[in-house]
C-alpha cells in the first residue's frame, strides 16, 4: 500500500471569486462553499472566518481542526465511510495544503463557559507559541444547527460541516503542481531487505467505552466504534481519513489534524525511512467498559502486534483519562511478558503533582514512559480583539484576559504526541 | 469489599476482597435488561459481595 | 550570609551513641562542620549560633527541640537554616528534617539539609524541603556541604531550583512541565528503540508503589451483621448539598436512605467527571444496590442495612486527599458500629 501525500505550501487564505490555489494564497468562493455546507439541512447558518498566525484573536470551543486535504482521482476516497463510502483508506494520491487548517467551533446553545475552556484556539501570545496551530492559516467554521436538532445530530453536522470544507479546499490543489512530495509505505512484516532491523508497531486508542458513543459518531471509517475489537491498520489509513477523533473533546486531546499528521506515525516512517527500525504496522485499539471487556481488547490488541506484525517493540497511546491509562499499561504489560519492548506516553492524572499521585499503574515491565501534558503550566492570557465564538456565554468567557491552562489552549497538550511539554521531576 | 469493574485499579491500590462490577458505568446493574432480570443480577452481585466479606480468601 | 546551624551531639563534638540522651545546647559560632560551612560560603557569612542536641532528646522530645529552636530563631536575624549533613544517621535525619520543615513554614526561613538516600528522613520531609544527596559516607564532607552552600545561596536569594540532577539534592517527587524540543511521539519512537536495543533511556515519570494492605478479618455471620454502603461513583442528592467535586474531590457525603426500599433517579444526581452518568442517573440502584440490599436485609440475609450511605468522587484525586478521606470514612463506619462495608466503585 503507498499513498503519496502531494503537498502545496499555504500561506494565505482570502476570499475571492473563485475557489483556487495561486502561488500559496488561497481563494475560497465564500458563497459556493457556504452553499455546499448548507445543504445538509440540519444547518440553518454556517460562518466562515479567516484567522491568520500571530492574529489578536481567539475562537473556541474547538470541535475539531482538519488539515485540508483531497484525495486525487484512483486512490481511496475522501474519508472513507463518512463522506463516502466505506473503502481502504492510504492508497494513490493525497493533496494536502499545507499550512492550513479547517477550524470547527461547536455552536451548540448549551455549550458552557466552563466547557468551552477545554479547546481553545489561540492565535497569539505566550500560550499560542506553545501550540502548533497558532502557525497556521485558519478557515474558522460557525456551524449553526436548527433549534429542533439533537444534540449529538448537531454534532454529527458539525463534523460533517468541517470535513466538507476541509476537502473543498483542498480541491483547489488538485490541478497543481504540488512543491513537495512524499510517498510511504509500502510496510508491512514481510517486505523484503528489512532483515536485522527491530519490527517496530504502533498501538494507538482512538476511543474509550467510558462514554457511550453516538449512533452517528464516526471514529473509525464511520463506526462508532461500539462492539469493536482492536483492528490491525496500515498506518497510511490512519493519515488518509480512517479514524477521526471522538465528539466527546474532554476526552482525547486529539484532533483530526494529529491524525493526518500523526507524530508517532511520522517518526517511525522517518526512522523507517533512514534504515534505523522496521515499522511493521498500527492497531487501532479501544479501551473498555469492565473487566472483562478490557481483558478481551487488551489481549487482542497485544496478540495483534506479537502474531500478525511480529513486532519486537510497541509504542502505546491512549485516548482520554484514567481508565484508558490502565488498559494502555495492561496492553503493554502483556506485551513485554511475549518479549514485545514497549514504551507508553502518558498524560499526568495527579492534581498535586506529586509523583506518587501521577500514575493509574504499576507494573515494573512498563518502565518506559513518556509524558505529554499535565496541569503545571498555565498563561494569564490577554483580552482579545477578535473573537470567533460558539454562544453568547462562550463568546463572553473568550474576550476576557484570564488564566488559561495549557490543556485547554488545543495543541499544546496532545494524546496523539503532538505535545511539546514533558515532565521532570523536581 | 469494593465492587468494581475498575479491577486494575483496584488490585494496584490493594484492595483485598473485590467482586467484578458489572461495567463502569452501571456497576450494580445494567439497562439493556428487562426490570426483573436487572433486579436479579443486582441481588446476585450483591450476594456475592456478602460471601466475599464472609470469607477468608481472595476473591 | 547570616547562618544557623543544627548538628548532632557526634558533630557537635560531646560524643558518640553514650550522650544521644544529651538535650539541646545552645552555642555561639560554628561548631564543627559549622566551620567548613562557614569557609564555603564566604563574603564574611557567619554561623551565628548552632544548636547541639543529642540523637535521642531530638527524637523523644521533638517538641521541645522545635519549640526552643524556633524561638532562638525569631530574633536572630538569620537567613539560612542549615541541618547536618546527616549521611545516613536515621534519628539525626528526622530531627534535621522536623527542624528544616518548622523553621521554612513558620518563620519563612529558607532551610537546607543533607542526607543519604536511605535515610528514613528523607521519606518524610522530602516534599517539602530542599535535601542534598550526602550518601552514605561522612568522608564526602566537604562536597557534600559544598553543594548545600551552593543551593543554600539560591534559597536565600530566591533563584530558581534546577533540577535534582544539577542541584545534588534527592527528588522530591513533585512534577513539573518543561517544554522541549522533540515532541511527545518523537520522544516515544526514540525510548523503545532504546530499551529494545538494550541503551539506557531515561523514562520521564515513575511507577507508584504501594504498600500492601493486610486482609481485614471476614465477617462471622452477615445475618448478624450491620452492612453499609459507601460509593465512590459520586451519587450525591440533587442540588448536591456538600458540594462534592467531581474531579479531585477534597469532601465527601452521608445520606440517608431511612425508609426507603430503592433509590429513584429523580432525588439524586451524579457529580463525577469520568464516567457517562446516564445509567446510574436513570436508576441510582445500579450504583448503590440498595433495592438488593432492603430485601435481604427483609429477607434476615443481612443483619441490618445502616440507614445512610456514604459517596465521595473518585477521579483524578491525588493519594493525600484520598488517603485523608478514606481514613475519615472509616472512622464514621467505626463510630456508627457498622460490621462490613460494601464499596461500589465506577
Amino acid at each position: 500500500m503507498r499513498l503519496t501525500l502531494a503537498r502545496h505550501p499555504v500561506t494565505e487564505i482570502k476570499f475571492g471569486d473563485e475557489t483556487s490555489l495561486d502561488g500559496t494564497a488561497l481563494s475560497i468562493n465564500e458563497s459556493e462553499l457556504r452553499a455546499l455546507l448548507l445543504e445538509d439541512q440540519r444547518l440553518e447558518s454556517v460562518g466562515l472566518d479567516v484567522v491568520r498566525p500571530g492574529e489578536n484573536c481567539r475562537a473556541g470551543p474547538v470541535f475539531d481542526i482538519i488539515e485540508p486535504r483531497a484525495k486525487a482521482d484512483g486512490g481511496s476516497p475522501d474519508f472513507p465511510g463518512v463522506l463516502g463510502p466505506s473503502a481502504i483508506a492510504g492508497i494513490g494520491t493525497t493533496h494536502v495544503l499545507e499550512g492550513a487548517a479547517v477550524t470547527v467551533v461547536d455552536c451548540r446553545p448549551t455549550v458552557t463557559a466552563r466547557a468551552a475552556k477545554r479547546s481553545i484556539l489561540e492565535m497569539s501570545g505566550e500560550g499560542a507559541a506553545r501550540s502548533p496551530y497558532s502557525a497556521l492559516q485558519h478557515l474558522v467554521l460557525t456551524p449553526r444547527s436548527r433549534a429542533d436538532v439533537p444534540s449529538h445530530s448537531a454534532l454529527n453536522a458539525t463534523r460533517m460541516a468541517g470535513l466538507k470544507a476541509a476537502v473543498y479546499m483542498a480541491q483547489a490543489a488538485r490541478t497543481r503542481q504540488p512543491i513537495t512530495t512524499e510517498t510511504l509505505g509500502p510496510i508491512g512484516p514481510t517486505e523484503p531487505g528489512r532483515e536485522g532491523l527491530h519490527r517496530v508497531a504502533y498501538i494507538g486508542q482512538i476511543y474509550s467505552r467510558q462514554r457511550s458513543p453516538e449512533i452517528d459518531e464516526h471514529i473509525f471509517y464511520g463506526l462508532n466504534t461500539t462492539g469493536m475489537l482492536p483492528v490491525l491498520t496500515n498506518p497510511n489509513e490512519w493519515l488518509d481519513g480512517a479514524v477521526l477523533p471522538s465528539y466527546d473533546t474532554s476526552l482525547g486531546g486529539a484532533e483530526t489534524y494529529f491524525y493526518q499528521n500523526h507524530p508517532v506515525i511520522t517518526d517511525l516512517y522517518r526512522r523507517h525511512n533512514e534504515g534505523e527500525l522496521n515499522f511493521v504496522g498500527a492497531v487501532a485499539s479501544i479501551s473498555g467498559l469492565d473487566n472483562e471487556d478490557r481483558d478481551r481488547l487488551c489481549q487482542v490488541a497485544a496478540h495483534l502486534v506479537k502474531w500478525g506484525l511480529n513486532a519486537d517493540a510497541a509504542v502505546l497511546t491512549k485516548h482520554g483519562g484514567g481508565v484508558p491509562h490502565a488498559d494502555m499499561a495492561q496492553t503493554a504489560r502483556l506485551l513485554e511478558r511475549m518479549e514485545v519492548s514497549t514504551a507508553v506516553m502518558v498524560s499526568d492524572m495527579s492534581r498535586d503533582r506529586r509523583v506518587e499521585s501521577a500514575l493509574l499503574f504499576n507494573f515494573p515491565e512498563v518502565n518506559a514512559i513518556v509524558y505529554c501534558g499535565g496541569g503545571d503550566t498555565k498563561w494569564t492570557v490577554p483580552a482579545v480583539e477578535r473573537i470567533i465564538a460558539g454562544n453568547p456565554q462562550v463568546e463572553e468567557m473568550l474576550a476576557q484576559s484570564q488564566e488559561l491552562m495549557a490543556s485547554s489552549i488545543a495543541g499544546v497538550v496532545n494524546q496523539q504526541g503532538a505535545s511539546h511539554v514533558r515532565a521532570m521531576t523536581y | 469489599m469494593q465492587i468494581t469493574s475498575a479491577l486494575p485499579i483496584a488490585k494496584m491500590v490493594g484492595s483485598n476482597r473485590v467482586v467484578l462490577g458489572n461495567g463502569i458505568v452501571h456497576v450494580a446493574g445494567d439497562p439493556n435488561l428487562p426490570v426483573n432480570e436487572e433486579k436479579d443480577l443486582r441481588r446476585r452481585l450483591v450476594q456475592k459481595a456478602l460471601d466475599a466479606l464472609e470469607s477468608e480468601a481472595k476473591e | 550570609m547570616k547562618i544557623v546551624h543544627y548538628v548532632n551531639q557526634f558533630f557537635g563534638g560531646i560524643g558518640a551513641e553514650e550522650e544521644a540522651g544529651r538535650p539541646l545546647e545552645i552555642r555561639e559560632g560554628a561548631v564543627g562542620p559549622g566551620r567548613l560551612l562557614e569557609q564555603l560560603f564566604g563574603d564574611g557569612s557567619q554561623v551565628l549560633t548552632t544548636f547541639v542536641c543529642g540523637d535521642n532528646y531530638a527524637v523523644e522530645q521533638q517538641d521541645q527541640l522545635i519549640t526552643d529552636v524556633l524561638n532562638h530563631l525569631r530574633a536572630s536575624g538569620a537567613d539560612l537554616f542549615v541541618a547536618g549533613p546527616c549521611f545516613e544517621a536515621g534519628r539525626y535525619g528526622m530531627a534535621a528534617g522536623a527542624l528544616c520543615s518548622a523553621v521554612q513554614a513558620e518563620l519563612h526561613i529558607p532551610a537546607v539539609t543533607a542526607m543519604g538516600g536511605e535515610n528514613p528522613g528523607v521519606d518524610l520531609y522530602r516534599e517539602e524541603l530542599f535535601i542534598v544527596d550526602s550518601g552514605a559516607s561522612a568522608s564526602a564532607m566537604s562536597q557534600v556541604v559544598t553543594r548545600m552552600v551552593a543551593l543554600g545561596k539560591k534559597l536565600v536569594a530566591g533563584e530558581e531550583i534546577g533540577t535534582p540532577a544539577d542541584e545534588g539534592y534527592i527528588p522530591r517527587g513533585l512534577i513539573r512541565d518543561a517544554f522541549v524540543e522533540q515532541n511527545a511521539g518523537q520522544r516515544l519512537v526514540a525510548m523503545v528503540m532504546d530499551k529494545v536495543n538494550g541503551d539506557p533511556f531515561e523514562s520521564e515519570m515513575m511507577s507508584t508503589s504501594f504498600e500492601p494492605i493486610p486482609m481485614p478479618a471476614a465477617v462471622a455471620d452477615i445475618s448478624k451483621a450491620r452492612v453499609m454502603v459507601i460509593t465512590d461513583g459520586g451519587l450525591v442528592p440533587s442540588g448536591n448539598p456538600d458540594g462534592i467535586e467531581g474531579m479531585a474531590a477534597t469532601r465527601w457525603g452521608t445520606y440517608s436512605i431511612k425508609d426507603k426500599d430503592g433509590l429513584d433517579g429523580k432525588d439524586y444526581e451524579i457529580s463525577h467527571g469520568g464516567y457517562d452518568p446516564r445509567f446510574v442517573e436513570a436508576d441510582p440502584d445500579r450504583l448503590v444496590p440498595l433495592d438488593a440490599l432492603r430485601q435481604m436485609e427483609k429477607e434476615g440475609i443481612i443483619g441490618e442495612l445502616h440507614n445512610e450511605f456514604i459517596s465521595t468522587s473518585g477521579l483524578a484525586n491525588p493519594l493525600s486527599n484520598t488517603r485523608r478521606m478514606g481514613k475519615e470514612m472509616a472512622q464514621r463506619v467505626k463510630e456508627l458500629g457498622v460490621d462490613a462495608v460494601i464499596v461500589t466503585s465506577t
